[in-house]
């Protein structure tokens, strides 16, 4: 079955791309250039996954009140923010209103039909259920696909960015991955050395909320990083 | 040069200290004017004497007979004088009332001090002649009381002579050292004239070593209209023979009268002037032949205190603008002066003069001359007075008013003082926090100052306005500090777009993926999301600074690692580690340590020579950490050194990288934000340039690894030029 993909966003070159993009991976998809419009065509019916940017023709926050309202309804909705606001707090708001991730712009298509499809995946639940889908590491166990990542059985909050780089990470236990490796995840075409800090204090720092004693991720300097299994 | 470039010129303070004294000009020339108008007073003083002793004058004129009495002519006379006697006399034979009158002393006998001479002095008091006599005696022979005849001891004669001729003879004799008796004799000196000694002539005998004293007083009753006197001493020196064995006479030759002419004053003259009861001034009335007829009053100093009891400003400041000319005139030109104005007198034009007392203080000598239609001028009425009274009020006057400067000096001095410290306090301040307003990196802290926005003078002003200045300047800097990100806003979307587009016509044209123009365009599009990026971030990286945590890290270990790491990642480049392995503890967080490595060695490896080595070394230097990378290669020249660590700064000529100037930039701010500084010297030799971090040492790191350091292949550091320092 095809699944309905919405898109809103108010530069109709980038909607213009997106679509395009998702329709030749197979997807039926709705644009839609502001608030308005959008709601119009969510009451008519729910799309599978919504794509959305936050900004939309000067209403500044109109992004988050469309995910509130669509969240609402349908509380497990998929919902993507593709936003050029890259600010900490407004990816903190995003993820707190309940979206699944926060992309910022500019981003690959390539990427965004990958994230798509793998959000998708997951509300809708491969055949083989119950199996095991995830990688184990020691006391961390990483389900890329169901974006969650568990330490010692518990949840971490990690955005989806931050779990794909936990990933390369674990793929390579014990060895070091270099920060040129680690850009990858990001999914930006350049990344400073910094950013990948920055993502790295982060994840390190949500395990330590949950486990003080937390100290598997290591700083190989001038390299990358290493994640020393315990 | 730099000791001329520190002398900027005075202080406030100082400025208003050295004005402030030409306030005090305008009540000193009140006070000059002051003493100036002292001749004026004196001046005014001197006409009303010349008045009042022309209104004396007026009563003397035309009466001829009060000065018709003294007919004989003084030419015939030795004349002996009566001083006018300021003290009372106190009869007892003692000298001591008469010291003043030393130079009227007038001395009598064949020898000066042979025996039976004798000296006189003659004032008068009160109506009364007063004498002292002296007289040397090898043998003192007094009267016996049972002889009757009075010719027979030592006795002092007196013989007045009236105009009428008839003489009166008094003899003073004693029987003893002590009260002496006078007798009115007959014309042989031989016996009294009745048994009764005469009470009103009194005296008194004293024996000195060479003879006796006598002092007596003549009521001028007695004298009456007598004009000439004659003293004698008559010498007995045989106490059983008692025979006359010398006579010596006031008169100086025996061809002549035996009469010296004494009391030259006129009763009449006098009681005219006593009635006129002048206090402080003293008047007296000459005759034409310059003999003084009659006085009254005495010269006094009035009420002006004298000179010497302390400081007086009047009188330093007549000294400071007049000199004291005054002052050195002496006795004899002040006497010159005196008789100058009679002889003008008597010569017909009355005439003042000021001249000097002989106690030291200054009269005014007026003389009026007394006229007779017949007989010309009769004599002169001249009057003195001292000027100090006159002066006294003026001399209060300049004294308060002295004062009266001193203290509104004063006072206009310290208020002056007051108001420049004030003032250069209030503005002392408002430097200061105008200084606190920007921090040393340039950072406004504050756009509005605290103080002095309410004050309405021109340092409120001041104030007011460097409020405003703050106040655009921090809009124009909030401006630029948000131009990064809203540029990276703005520009992400049709960056998005062109990126997306790409993508799309990638897949949609036959071989555009191969195509070298898709390539060149995606890396420009990235280029310009790096530039975004790096904006956005180093604009953003002092806000994240400041939500940073403290942290401590192993900076030694840390570098050693990155060393390492970056000569397997730079196969072709050789990096160098001196320092120690581990163990230097830093109060800074990691990633920030790896953040300006990576920032320094981008450079260094840019600008580096690629067949050197580029070194890295952690010293400690005093309290400083120092993180230095070295490259050989181009030497800075000055000016790039000093702007090498400024934002949007890149010195590089050929942009072939992703640089625009921040990644140094970024350095400089970490470093400075963990109070240390970033700084770029060349080599000592220019064959390169170093960067060096300096961070301070964090007190509980180990201190023993100073030790571990190895010494630098390339330069040391510490010798490196230092011409060229400041990264910040």
């Amino acid at each position: 079955m095809q699944k309905h993909i919405a898109i809103v966003e108010d530069d109709p070159d980038q909607r213009a791309n997106y679509c395009d993009a998702l329709a030749k991976k197979g997807y039926q998809v709705s644009a839609y250039a502001n608030r308005a419009a959008a709601l119009e065509g969510f009451s008519e019916a729910l799309p599978d996954l919504v794509i959305l940017d936050i900004i939309l023709e000067g209403e500044e926050d109109a992004g988050f009140d469309l995910c509130r309202s669509l969240l609402q309804r349908a509380p497990e909705l998929p919902v993507l923010f593709l936003t050029e606001r890259t600010n900490e707090v407004d990816k903190i708001s995003g993820l707190r209103l309940g979206a699944w991730d926060y992309l910022s712009k500019p981003i690959s298509l390539q990427y965004l039909a990958e994230r798509v499809a793998s959000l998708l995946r997951i509300v809708e639940p491969s055949p083989i259920a119950g199996q095991e889908q995830g990688a184990r590491i020691g006391h961390l166990e990483v389900d890329l696909d169901r974006l969650s990542a568990t330490w010692r059985g518990i949840r971490v909050p990690l955005s989806g960015t931050e779990l794909r780089m936990l990933q390369m990470l674990v793929d390579n236990p014990d060895s070091a991955v270099s920060y040129a490796t680690l850009m990858k995840a990001t999914n930006q075409p350049m990344v400073t050395n910094n950013t990948i800090n920055t993502h790295m204090r982060n994840i390190r720092r949500k395990f330590v909320t949950i486990d003080s004693d937390f100290s598997c991720i290591n700083n190989e300097y001038g390299f990358g990083y290493r994640w020393i299994v315990q | 040069m730099k000791l001329f470039g520190k002398v900027r010129g005075l202080r406030l303070a100082t400025k208003l200290a050295l004005v402030g004294p030409v306030l005090v000009l305008a009540p000193l020339f009140v006070l000059v004017q002051q003493v100036d108008l002292e001749s004026v007073f004196v001046e005014t003083q001197a006409q009303s004497m010349l008045r009042a002793a022309q209104g004396i004058s007026v009563i003397f004129n035309g009466r001829e007979d009060l000065f018709e009495n003294l007919a004989i002519d003084t030419e015939d006379y030795e004349p002996i004088y009566a001083t006018p006697l300021l003290r009372p006399v106190r009869l007892d034979g003692e000298a001591l009332e008469w010291q003043d009158l030393a130079e009227r002393t007038y001395a009598f006998g064949r020898e000066q001090s042979g025996d039976a001479s004798f000296t006189i002095a003659i004032g008068e008091r009160e109506n009364a002649i007063y004498g002292y006599m002296r007289v040397r005696d090898d043998r003192r022979v007094y009267r016996d009381a049972r002889i009757l005849r009075l010719d027979n001891s030592d006795q002092v004669r007196l013989d007045f002579r009236r105009q009428d001729s008839r003489p009166t003879r008094l003899a003073i004799t004693s029987t003893g050292p002590g009260i002496v008796t006078a007798y009115d004799m007959d014309e042989a000196w031989q016996f009294a004239k009745s048994g009764r000694p005469e009470n009103r002539v009194r005296g008194w005998l004293s024996e000195t070593d060479d003879g006796f004293a006598l002092e007596f007083r003549v009521p001028t009753e007695l004298l009456a209209e007598s004009t000439t006197i004659g003293f004698s001493f008559v010498d007995v020196d045989d106490a059983e023979e008692r025979s006359i064995r010398a006579i010596t006479q006031s008169l100086p030759t025996t061809g002549r009268s035996s009469f010296n002419l004494v009391l030259l004053k006129s009763t009449e003259l006098l009681n005219i002037l006593d009635g006129l009861g002048v206090s402080d001034a003293r008047i007296s009335v000459i005759d034409a032949d310059s003999r003084l007829r009659a006085a009254s009053g005495v010269v006094s100093r009035g009420t002006a205190p004298a000179a010497t009891d302390g400081f007086r400003p009047a009188t330093w400041l007549r000294n400071l603008f007049r000199g004291t000319q005054t002052a050195e005139q002496d006795a004899e030109a002040s006497e010159l002066i005196a008789s100058q104005v009679i002889q003008s007198a008597l010569a017909g034009s009355p005439s003042v003069e000021r001249r000097n007392h002989e106690l030291g203080f200054e009269i005014i000598t007026a003389a009026y001359p007394i006229v007779s239609a017949g007989a010309g001028v009769l004599g002169a009425v001249v009057v003195e007075q001292s000027t100090d009274r006159t002066l006294a009020m003026q001399s209060q006057t300049i004294d308060r008013l002295f004062g009266l400067v001193l203290a509104t000096f004063v006072l206009v001095m310290l208020a002056l003082f007051a108001f420049a410290a004030r003032l250069a306090w209030r503005i002392g301040q408002l430097r200061k926090d105008t200084g606190r307003a920007i921090d040393e990196f340039g950072r406004l802290q504050t756009v509005k100052l605290k103080r002095e926005q309410k004050a309405g003078d021109e340092i409120g002003d001041l104030a007011r306005s460097i409020s405003a200045m703050l106040a655009s300047l921090q809009r124009y800097t909030g401006f630029l500090e948000r131009m990064p990100r809203t540029l990276r806003h703005e520009i992400h979307n049709p960056l998005n777009t062109l990126s997306t587009s790409l993508e799309n016509l990638a897949d949609e044209v036959e071989g555009a993926r191969d195509s070298k123009y898709l390539a060149s365009a995606r890396r420009g599009v990235a280029r310009i999301g790096a530039i975004l990026q790096g904006l956005a971030d180093a604009a953003s990286l002092e806000e994240s600074l400041r939500s940073e945590t403290p942290e401590h890290c192993d900076i030694a270990a840390l570098i050693a690692s990155y060393v390492r790491n970056t000569n397997n990642n730079h196969p072709c480049r050789e990096f160098r580690y001196r320092g120690a392995n581990r163990g230097v503890s830093a109060n800074i967080p990691d990633y920030r340590v790896e953040q300006m490595l990576d920032k320094l060695i981008d450079n260094a490896i840019d600008f580096g020579r690629e067949d050197s080595p580029i070194l890295v070394a952690l010293n400690r230097h005093q309290d400083y950490l120092r993180v230095i990378v070295a490259n050989r290669g181009p030497v800075l020249s000055e000016s790039v050194a000093e702007s090498l660590f400024d934002s949007m700064v890149s010195h590089r000529e050929v942009q072939d990288k992703l640089h625009f100037g921040l990644g140094l930039y970024v350095v400089r701010i970490i470093a400075e934000y963990h109070g240390g500084r970033a700084r770029a010297l060349n080599l000592v030799d220019g064959s390169g340039v170093m960067l060096i971090v300096e961070l301070p040492a964090d007190e509980t790191a180990a201190t023993d690894f100073e030790q571990q350091l190895a010494p630098l292949d390339m330069e040391e550091p510490q010798r490196a030029n230092t011409a060229n320092i400041q990264g910040s």
